[in-house]
């Protein structure tokens, strides 16, 4: 039965003026997208901008009512509801709440791959002097403990932390010690290739429930190649390690991580496939990182941003027609921006951070007791590059480490509503700003944008995912939103439920 | 009037002019900011009613392709200009409104001065304000 409804004017009197909200705007596929300061977007046709800005938007027009939902403009009768926007916008900066949360532990430098990509500056596997020693660890787990945050992540990596597994097994105990003291829930993940894996370090990682993140840059052919080590089986080594970790912590006790080289840039059908094939619900489509070592061999895995974004969309593209065949897989990068675009939360990814992750959200304890901002910052000092070094824990504090001269420095840099290129751009509320990047790649902290890998990167991918959202196709739409919600996409029948 | 293209003097330039009344300096400059990886421009005061642009092309870009770069600038200061009226007309309101989440987050050593509830709504005892207060 057809309902009906009182005309509108029973509910009130039209307004006969409007005001404006804060926004930005940018043009996208022959329309206006428009973004408030809560990351609320509407698509609206094109013109209705210049209409806003002289007061000329017809008050009886659908536009009109969405642009009031949305929080773009208010009038007499629905008052700007301050306080529910300004709870929004605390809501998009969840992220800086609570102080540091990822602390990464350097506990050795030595490495037994010989990766051309590697950020660090690895060295040989007998060399004892690059590993943390325990008095490093005592004062870096005493620095990590002092943040306010009320859950930390002890994150371990090298070169290969598994060669240092003594020195993982002096820290856990003793940080998880002084998390209970402080009343602080900690997490533990081990970042290896797990070449070097053994029942027995197998059994301790179960018995203290330590997550493990490994690398699969795809088939062996391109992993063998991306990741030399003597033998030539890091592949080999990778699969049966993940097998075996699933065995003992279960299948989501591991997950993976892959890293975009040149040679990987016409191989993304098959680094996805390759993810399908060993079980894996998720992907990471990461660039390589223009840091540490990764510099010196650059004329061998280096490329444009561009052809990078190219990789990108021909990979999401793969990738929902996988969700479409009934395999759940989802894209992390795009989940992540997802996450931000269509729900008014933040995320805890460090690199997509404004203010900047580095120091704010993450700290690098590097094996000699250096403080880095974030592990790129530590990667520089490789290449004898100490910008990003914010103090020792030897000789500092957490309260010296953030107002010292480094520190200050790199935080100037670290808001892109401050930031030229940025602070109009209707992406702001979505990316972030990264001094540490810019720095590496341009020699300046603030960065040019026109000329941005940064930038480059995520502009295209966040116009390719708002395009994707424009054209409003229910089954991507479906697939974007179990991504969010980390459910299996609905299908059709749910939908209709 | 808007702003005024003029037929490339040089098959390698091309120049724009922007009518001061309607355009302020700060808008041209944003709208060249983002041709720099293509582009050079040359920002000159043509009279005291007008800014005048010149582009040329990198060594990176072609001649060819100054025919988008000017519509492009013509487009990017326009849009420019429109977010200065927009940002004119909200930056008051942005300020109070990053000032109240923020003071309300326990992040400010010192509380910002003034009054950020929404008078409206607070005197309304039907209102959002209460419905929410509630909760």
């Amino acid at each position: 039965m057809a309902r009906t409804f009182f005309p509108t004017e029973k509910y009130g009197t039209k307004p006969a003026t409007f005001s404006l909200l804060p926004f930005r705007f940018m043009r996208l596929n022959s329309k206006e997208l428009l973004v408030n300061e809560a990351g609320e977007f509407l698509f609206a046709p094109s013109g209705t901008v210049q209409d806003l800005a002289e007061g000329s938007v017809p008050i009886n027009s659908e536009l009109y009512l969405d642009l009031k939902a949305k929080h773009f403009l208010y009038d007499e009768a629905s008052s700007p509801l301050f306080d529910l926007l300004a709870t929004k916008i605390r809501t998009k900066f969840d992220h800086i709440n609570g102080g540091t949360k990822l602390h990464i532990f350097v506990v050795t430098l030595r490495c037994e791959h010989s990766c051309d990509y590697c950020q660090v500056s690895r060295q040989l596997t007998t060399r004892g002097e690059f590993d943390m020693t325990p008095a490093t660890a005592d004062r870096a787990i005493e620095m990590m403990m002092d943040s306010p945050s009320p859950a930390v992540t002890l994150e371990f990596q090298g070169g290969e932390p598994l060669l240092a597994f003594d020195m993982i097994q002096y820290i856990v105990p003793r940080a998880k010690r002084l998390a209970k003291e402080r009343g602080k829930l900690l997490d533990v993940v081990l970042c290896t290739n797990l070449a070097c894996i053994t029942d027995e370090i197998l059994s301790y990682l179960r018995d203290e429930r330590i997550k493990v993140s490994t690398s699969l840059d795809g088939p062996a052919f391109l992993h063998n190649r991306n990741r030399p080590r003597r033998g030539g089986d890091s592949y080999e080594k990778a699969i049966e390690g993940i097998q075996r970790c699933r065995e003992v912590l279960g299948h989501e006790g591991v997950a993976a991580l892959m890293t975009t080289t040149a040679a990987s840039l016409e191989h993304v059908t098959e680094i996805i496939d390759e993810y399908v094939r060993q079980d894996f619900h998720s992907i990471f489509l990461r660039p390589i990182s223009p840091y540490g070592f990764a510099i010196r061999t650059r004329h061998r895995t280096g490329y444009e941003m561009d052809k990078f974004v190219e990789f990108y969309k021909k990979g999401l593209d793969h990738i929902l027609e996988i969700n479409r065949g009934g395999y759940r897989l989802a894209e992390v990068y795009s989940q992540i921006l997802l996450t931000k675009i269509l729900t008014p939360h933040s995320t805890y990814y460090v690199d997509m951070q404004s203010p900047a992750g580095g120091a704010w959200n993450v700290l690098v304890y590097n094996y000699d007791g250096d403080v880095y901002a974030s592990d790129e910052s530590r990667m520089l000092a490789e290449m004898k590059d100490w910008t990003f070094r914010l103090g020792n824990v030897h000789r500092d504090s957490r309260a010296s480490v953030f107002t010292g001269e480094p520190a200050l420095k790199m935080f100037e840099a670290s808001c892109n509503q401050a930031l030229a290129g940025c602070s109009d751009c209707a992406f702001q509320s979505y990316c972030g700003a990264d001094p540490v990047y810019h720095y590496a790649t341009q020699g300046d902290m603030y960065g040019h944008r026109p000329t941005s890998g940064f930038c480059t990167r995520n502009m295209s991918v966040l116009k390719h995912l708002f395009s994707r959202i424009e054209e409003n196709d229910r089954d991507v739409m479906r697939i974007f939103w179990s991504w969010i919600t980390g459910s299996a996409p609905r299908t059709e029948a749910a939908l209709c439920d | 009037m808007g702003p005024a293209s003029s037929p490339a003097q040089a098959t390698e330039i091309a120049l724009v002019q922007f009518d001061r009344a309607l355009f302020s300096e700060e808008v041209v400059l944003k709208g060249c900011y983002w041709l720099a990886r293509d582009f050079i421009c040359e920002i000159a005061t043509a009279d005291s009613a007008s800014i005048q642009v010149t582009i040329k092309p990198r060594q990176s870009s072609s001649v060819e392709a100054l025919p988008f770069a000017k519509e492009t600038l013509i487009q990017s200061v326009s849009d420019f200009a429109l977010r200065e009226k927009i940002d004119a007309k909200t930056s008051g309101i942005r300020d109070l409104l990053l000032a109240k989440a923020f003071s309300e987050a326990g992040v400010l050593e010192d509380a910002p001065t003034g009054t950020f509830g929404d008078k409206i709504e607070q005197e309304n005892p039907q209102g959002m304000f209460k419905i929410l207060g509630s909760c």
